[in-house]
């Protein structure tokens, strides 16, 4: 089954939740956060126009976990199946990302792939975008063209089931009776909204538009006293970085149980100060400046060069986290600039 | 299920030697055998306190038990130092990239090292003495702040100073009792005609401090800086390049390094921070 119809989600979601775990979007006040579906419930579920505030990485790599036992090793606990409802394509593109760094080869982590492995990723087309949303400046589009396993979208009278996976065409054509024809129509229509979403996402960005490609423009703007700049605001709060979907940053502690040590790993922060500071103080990061220019380093550039894509998937959650007046889509937009003038100025120079 | 990367193997600390006054070295017995590369690093961990990455300083021929020299310098080490015989401890690794010791086949190896920085150093000395014929020379250029804070002090007053092969020079930046050597930090007894440049590598090691200068003077002799090898210190906490803490520019110095040339980091700012 290549595309199916629903008209309602509460069923696609009952069959789903019968043999798993199911996380859906859940609003709390402006913003969409997570919460385990109830089947039981009995109001509809929602469609979240745009990407939830909690990043996907919070279900593959959690805030904290056991990352090992010893001095008897312990297996891990066993992943049960679950599934993630309301992913939209940042959250897809964020998966590819974290897969690099977590699924590297040779260097697996085993407790990301678990995790990975388990998971039935429902993704579905943004409509309308935000208003921090800026996936198109990085070549991303407001809707999933792949690394989901069912992607949904919203047409009139109901609702469009594209699977993505062998995963996702076997839960189709288990569930075939639950499912109606897909007119050309409704394709048409599905193309029209997508446009039409494109066309709010260009408007709401039209500020932050690139002449260069992004890793050109951040690498050349490495002494741009942008970042010292910015640091003069930036109140060192780390959310831009717990709540990025890509950012993956860890620290690894050891604990002490009646019987057996723990090797524990939690998020950690490039904000933070004390990040990159060795046992005797020498501290390369140490100012604010040195660290806000390493992180778009790190995104832009220093990972584009290492895994081919860069490490930003223009979800905006950063924006609507900060307190400190930081955007990352103004920061990269001010080096375009920058970077346009240098060369403007060396044409002139040149004749 | 995949191996897991931040398992440690058991091991136990089965000797410990006052090398200076600061620093200790650790013989440490792993409960199955632990191969490495000159050069490469080891997060150890002492039980439900925490781990540090060291750079074992014994020679990668031993497998079944390995050197570890430590300089108190913060809490996990602190702790150590309070550590005696029969301590359990953990082992991960190894990680990195140690010396590409068959690259400096048929070539002068020019090495300076200082403080605790001889730990990696010994363990390269060792691996690069079983194989001496390999090389045009070895040179060796070491310093401390006094002759007590050296460190492997009977094999440097002694028995390395008479290895076939071997030219050594030692430095204190401050003399004391009966030291009549040379006195002065390690770049004074560096001199351009020590080696034949042009078919030479140098390696640095030691306080960040002296590593800067000792390659400033190194640049100046005309050495080539993809022929100047860094071990370099950061604060490397997973071993493979994931948690971030370690990064040099685009490196990871727990994965990529810790040995880099100069080459590889110079155009980054605050590498000797």
């Amino acid at each position: 089954m290549e595309m199916a119809f629903i008209s309602r989600l509460k069923p696609l979601l009952d069959a789903v939740a019968k043999t798993m775990d199911v996380y859906v979007p859940a609003k709390v006040g402006e913003h969409y956060t997570c919460r385990k579906y109830d089947p039981s419930g009995i109001t509809e579920p929602e469609l979240n126009e745009i990407r939830m505030c909690t990043p996907v990485k919070e279900f593959l790599f959690p805030l904290r976990e056991l990352a090992a036992v010893f001095p008897e090793p312990v297996s891990p606990k066993q992943v049960k199946p679950f599934a993630v409802f309301g992913l939209k394509a940042c959250d897809l593109r964020s998966m590819e990302i974290l897969d690099k760094v977590f699924m590297e080869k040779d260097f697996e982590d085993a407790f990301y792939i678990a995790r990975r492995r388990m998971m039935l990723a429902i993704s579905s087309d943004c409509s309308p975008p935000g208003e921090s949303c800026f996936c198109n400046i990085l070549a991303g589009k407001p809707y999933p063209e792949g690394g989901f396993d069912l992607n949904i979208s919203h047409v009139i009278d109901g609702f469009l089931i594209e699977p993505g996976s062998a995963k996702g065409k076997d839960f189709l054509f288990a569930h075939a009776g639950m499912f109606g024809e897909v007119p050309d129509a409704l394709l048409a229509e599905r193309a029209k909204l997508r446009e039409a979403a494109q066309s709010q996402l260009k408007q709401i960005t039209r500020g932050f538009l690139l002449d260069a490609p992004v890793g050109q423009i951040v690498e050349g703007g490495y002494n741009s006293d942008v970042f010292d700049e910015q640091a003069r605001t930036c109140v060192e709060c780390q959310a831009c970085t717990r709540i990025c979907p890509t950012c993956h940053c860890f620290y690894l502690y050891d604990g002490k149980q009646q019987d057996y040590f723990t090797k524990m790993k939690m998020w950690d922060s490039c904000m933070r100060v004390g990040h990159a500071q060795v046992a005797g103080g020498a501290n390369p990061r140490k100012m604010l400046g040195d660290r806000l220019r390493h992180r778009l380093m790190h995104k832009f550039t220093y990972f584009l060069e290492r895994y081919g894509i860069d490490m930003c998937v223009g979800c905006g959650r950063c924006i609507d986290a900060e307190t400190g007046d930081v955007d990352i889509r103004a920061i990269v937009k001010r080096l375009n600039d920058e970077l346009l003038a240098k060369g403007q100025q060396a044409v002139k120079a040149a004749t | 299920m995949t191996r897991n990367l931040y398992q440690p193997m058991n091991a136990e600390i089965v000797e410990t030697i006052e090398e200076s006054p600061t620093i200790k070295s650790f013989v440490i017995v792993p409960d199955a055998q632990f191969k490495f590369d000159t050069g490469q690093f080891v997060e150890l961990t002492l039980p439900g306190e925490g781990e540090a990455p060291f750079t074992p300083s014994s020679s990668p021929a031993v497998v079944e038990k390995m050197e570890i020299t430590i300089m108190k310098a913060g809490r996990v080490t602190g702790l150590l130092h309070e550590c005696g015989r029969g301590q359990r401890v953990g082992l991960r690794g190894p990680y990195g990239n140690g010396y590409p010791v068959d690259e400096f086949a048929g070539k002068h190896v020019y090495v300076v090292g200082g403080g605790v920085g001889l730990a990696p150093i010994r363990s390269l000395f060792l691996t690069l003495v079983d194989r001496i014929g390999d090389f045009k020379s070895v040179v060796c250029r070491f310093g401390a702040r006094t002759p007590e804070d050296f460190i492997y002090k009977k094999a440097l007053f002694g028995d390395w100073q008479k290895l076939q092969g071997v030219e050594m020079k030692l430095t204190v930046d401050k003399a004391n009792g009966d030291w009549d050597g040379h006195v002065g930090v390690v770049t004074t007894i560096l001199n351009r005609k020590d080696v034949d440049i042009a078919n030479a590598v140098a390696i640095v090691c030691g306080p960040p401090i002296m590593m800067k200068f000792v390659t400033v003077s190194l640049l100046d002799f005309g050495f080539n800086p993809a022929s100047i090898y860094l071990s370099m210190e950061k604060n490397m906490s997973c071993g493979f390049g994931k948690c971030g803490h370690c990064m040099l520019g685009k490196y990871y110095v727990c994965k990529d390094g810790p040995v880099f040339t100069h080459e590889q980091i110079s155009k980054y700012p605050n590498i000797w921070e």
